[in-house]
C-alpha cells in the first residue's frame, strides 16, 4: 500500500488532483451522453409504437411544413400492398381553432385512424373508438387550458374568414378522454379525432389530403428493405425508415455532436495533463527515496507499478466521484436543453445507458493509467548512484 | 407574404407563359438554373405545376434560426403563388408600418380586439419568440461554461500549487541567508501573477485560433455568412480577470504556506 500512503503524503495536492478529474470527468460524461443521447432517444420516440417507416410529401420530413399528399385512401392501399407491410397509420396535422367562452383558441389537431394510430397514449376517460366522428381526445395541456374533460362538449371551427368574420365550418365533439400526444413539446395545445373530421375542418377532405403515413413493416429487419421497395413504387413521396429519419436529425443537430466530441476530448486532455503533472512532479520529488528502493533490491516492475497505481487511484476515486456529479449535472443540462421550442416533450439530449456510462469509465481509466506512464518512466530510468549522490550533497 | 413548400424542376419546353421568380443562390446552385433559364414548379413531385423563368438570383440574409435545416427558398410575385396554391387572395402573413410615434404595441392590441382569424403582434415581441431557441443554447453554454471554468480552477490551483511548492529549496535558502519571509512571499506572488498573465495571453490566442476555425467549419458546412463564434470584449475581461484572480489566488495560498513552514523543513532537514 506504499503508493496509497504516497498519496496521502501530500493531502491538499491529491484533494485538488481529485476534484480535478472528477470535474473533468463529469464534463467527459457529460459530453458522451449527449453524444449518443439525443439519437437514441429520437430513435425510441419513433419506434414507440412499432412502426418503423414513415411517408412524408417529396422533399420534405413528417411535419416539417404544412405541405400534404392527396389521395390519402389510394395511397395507402397502394403502400398496404407490399406483402411484408402490417400496418399503414394516416395522420393529418392542421391548425383549428376551439371555443372557449367568447374567445378562440387556437388548437393543433391530429386526424387519425383510430385502428392504427401511432401518435398518442390515452390517458383518462376512454380511447376513440372505429367510426366515432363525434368524438375528440385532447392533450393534457388542451384540457387543463379549455377547462375541459372526458364527457364534455367542445366546438372547434376551422377555415375563419377576417372579412366576413365567420368560420366556414364549425363541429361539436365530445370529449372521449385525455391522451399522451407523442410528439408534442411541451405545454402545446393538441386534440386528436378522426382523419374526416380533421380534413373537413382543415378544408382538405375533398382532395383526401393527410401530412404523413407511419408504415410498419413486419419486422425491424424488414424495415429498410420494405422503405427501398415503397421508395421505388411511389416515387411522388418521400420514404424514410426510422433509420433514415434519425441521420437527417443527426445532420440537424449536427452542431450538438461535434461539440460533445470537442469538450469530451478537451476533458479527456486535461485529465491525462493533470495527473500526468502531478505524477511528474511528485516522481521528482521522491527521487531518492525510490533510488533507495532500487539500490536495496526492489524492482523497476515494483516501481513503476507503485507510479501507476498512483495515477489509476487518482483517476478511479474522481472518475467515481466525477460519474455521480456528471449525471446530476446531465440533468440540469437536459432541463435546460428540452426547454427548445417545439421539442417533442419526450427527447431527451442527455441518456444515461449502461454502455454509455462503461464507455466513459474505460476510456477514463485508460487515461488515468496511460498518465501514469511518463512519470513511471522517470520514476525506473532514475540513475541510482548519481541521485544518491546528488541526495546526499 | 405566402410560404409554401414546392417541387422544381428543370424545363425546356415552352408553350405556358412561365412568370418571373427570384432563386436565392444556393437553389440555383443546385438546380443548375440561372437568369434567363426556365424552371417548372409544382406542389407535388410530377405535378403539373407552373413554369416560371429565373428573373434573379440572391443572396438571402442569414438567419441563424433556419440554417441547420438549410431550407432553399424562392420567391413570387404574391399573386403568382396564390395562383399555382389554388388560394386566391389568402396570405400567412402581412407586415404593417406605423405612422411615427404610433406605439406597436397599442396597434396590436387595437387590431387584436377587433380580430378573427388573425392574431397582430409587434415585431419585438415575434423577434422575442423567434429568438427563444438561441436563449436556450445560450443557457447550455452558459452552464457548460461554469462547469469548465470550475475544472480550469482546479486545474490552476493544482499547478500554481506545484509550481510554488517546486520553488522549497530555494525559498529555504533565501530564509537561512536572512531574506524576511514577506519579501520571498511577494516574490512567488509576482511570478504567480507573470505565470497567469502569460497564460492568458496564449489563452486569448488560442481562443482566437478556435473561434476562427469554428467559423470557417460551421460557415463552410452549411454555406452562410453567419459568425458562430465570436470574441466580444466583455468575453475577453472576464475571462483574463478570472485566470488573473485564479491565478494570482493560488500563488498567494502555496507561497502563504511555504513562508509558513520551517526552513529546514523546506530544505528536506526538518
Amino acid at each position: 500500500m506504499t503508493w496509497w500512503r504516497n498519496l496521502l503524503r501530500h493531502p491538499l495536492r491529491s484533494a485538488l488532483a481529485v476534484a480535478g478529474i472528477t470535474v473533468t470527468t463529469a464534463m467527459l460524461l457529460d459530453m458522451v451522453l449527449l453524444g449518443g443521447g439525443l439519437e437514441r432517444s429520437f430513435e425510441r420516440l419513433l419506434l414507440g409504437r412499432g412502426y418503423q417507416i414513415r411517408v412524408s410529401p417529396s422533399g420534405t420530413l413528417p411535419f416539417d411544413t404544412e405541405t400534404t399528399i392527396p389521395g390519402a385512401a389510394a395511397l395507402r392501399l397502394g403502400l398496404e400492398a407490399d406483402p411484408e407491410v402490417t400496418g399503414v397509420a394516416p395522420v393529418l396535422g392542421a391548425s383549428v381553432f376551439a371555443r372557449a367562452g367568447d374567445t378562440l383558441v387556437a388548437v393543433f389537431a391530429y386526424g387519425i385512424d383510430p385502428e392504427v394510430q401511432a401518435i398518442y397514449q390515452p390517458l383518462s376517460g376512454s380511447d376513440l373508438a372505429a367510426g366515432d366522428s363525434l368524438g375528440v381526445l385532447l392533450s393534457a395541456p388542451a384540457a387543463a387550458r379549455l377547462g375541459m374533460a372526458p364527457g364534455d362538449t367542445l366546438v372547434l371551427v376551422g377555415r375563419l374568414d377576417p372579412q366576413l368574420a365567420t368560420a366556414a365550418i364549425e363541429r361539436r365533439l365530445v370529449v372521449r378522454g385525455v391522451a399522451r400526444l407523442l410528439y408534442d413539446s411541451r405545454g402545446q395545445l393538441s386534440l386528436v379525432a378522426l382523419l374526416p373530421v380533421v380534413q373537413s375542418l382543415a378544408g382538405l377532405r375533398e382532395e383526401d389530403r393527410v401530412s404523413a403515413f407511419v408504415v410498419r413493416a413486419r419486422s425491424d429487419d424488414q424495415a429498410d428493405a420494405v422503405t427501398a421497395r415503397l421508395r421505388s413504387a411511389h416515387p411522388g413521396i418521400e420514404v424514410n425508415s426510422v433509420t433514415d429519419m434519425v441521420r437527417h436529425f443527426r445532420e440537424r443537430l449536427v452542431y450538438f455532436r461535434q461539440l460533445s466530441y470537442i469538450l469530451g476530448s478537451i476533458s479527456l486532455v486535461v485529465t491525462v495533463l493533470l495527473v500526468t503533472t502531478l505524477m511528474t512532479i511528485t516522481v521528482n520529488e521522491r527521487l531518492g527515496e525510490i533510488a533507495t528502493l532500487r539500490a536495496i533490491g526492489v524492482s523497476r516492475a515494483t516501481v513503476v507499478r507503485s507510479v501507476m497505481l498512483e495515477g489509476a487511484t487518482l483517476t478511479v476515486v474522481g472518475g467515481g466521484l466525477g460519474i455521480v456529479l456528471g449525471l446530476a449535472t446531465a440533468r440540469y443540462l437536459d432541463a435546460i436543453l428540452t426547454t427548445f421550442p417545439g421539442l417533442p416533450a419526450a427527447i431527451s439530449f442527455f441518456v444515461p445507458e449502461p454502455d454509455r456510462l462503461l464507455l466513459a469509465g474505460v476510456v477514463l481509466f485508460l487515461a488515468g493509467v496511460g498518465a501514469g506512464v511518463y512519470p513511471a518512466i522517470i520514476a525506473a530510468r532514475a540513475p541510482i548512484a548519481d541521485t544518491l549522490r546528488a541526495e546526499a550533497t | 407574404m405566402v410560404l409554401a413548400a414546392l417541387a422544381l424542376a428543370r424545363h425546356s419546353q415552352a408553350g405556358q407563359e412561365p412568370v418571373p421568380v427570384a432563386l436565392e443562390r444556393r437553389l440555383a446552385e443546385r438546380l443548375g438554373a440561372w437568369a434567363g433559364d426556365t424552371i417548372r414548379v409544382a406542389l407535388e413531385a410530377g405535378g403539373a405545376g407552373q413554369l416560371v423563368v429565373v428573373a434573379a438570383v440572391y443572396e438571402p440574409t442569414p438567419d441563424p434560426a433556419s440554417v441547420t435545416r438549410r431550407d432553399l427558398t424562392l420567391r413570387f410575385h404574391l399573386p403568382d403563388l396564390a395562383a399555382l396554391l389554388g388560394t386566391p387572395d389568402r396570405v400567412n402573413r402581412f407586415g404593417i408600418v406605423l405612422h411615427p410615434g404610433v406605439s406597436p404595441d397599442d396597434a396590436a392590441g387595437d387590431l387584436n380586439r377587433v380580430a378573427f382569424g388573425f392574431r397582430a403582434a409587434p415585431s419585438a415581441a415575434i423577434a422575442g419568440e423567434s429568438s427563444q431557441t438561441f436563449r436556450v443554447v445560450s443557457r447550455f453554454h452558459s452552464a457548460i461554461a461554469i462547469i469548465a471554468v470550475g475544472a480550469s480552477a482546479i486545474f490552476l490551483l493544482c499547478i500554481m500549487l506545484l509550481k510554488v511548492e517546486e520553488r522549497r529549496r530555494d525559498a529555504a535558502v533565501m530564509r537561512f541567508i536572512g531574506v524576511r519571509p514577506r519579501t520571498i512571499f511577494v516574490a512567488l506572488l509576482l511570478e504567480a501573477l507573470l505565470v497567469a498573465g502569460l497564460g492568458s495571453v496564449i489563452g486569448v490566442l488560442l481562443a482566437a485560433a478556435a473561434a476562427a476555425m469554428t467559423n470557417w467549419y460551421y460557415q463552410g458546412l452549411f454555406d452562410t455568412a453567419l459568425t458562430f463564434a465570436s470574441i466580444t470584449p466583455g468575453i475577453l475581461r472576464f475571462s483574463i480577470l478570472v485566470s488573473l484572480v485564479l491565478g494570482v489566488g493560488a500563488g498567494a495560498l502555496a507561497a502563504r504556506r511555504l513562508v509558513r513552514t520551517n526552513p529546514h523543513v523546506l530544505w528536506g532537514r526538518g
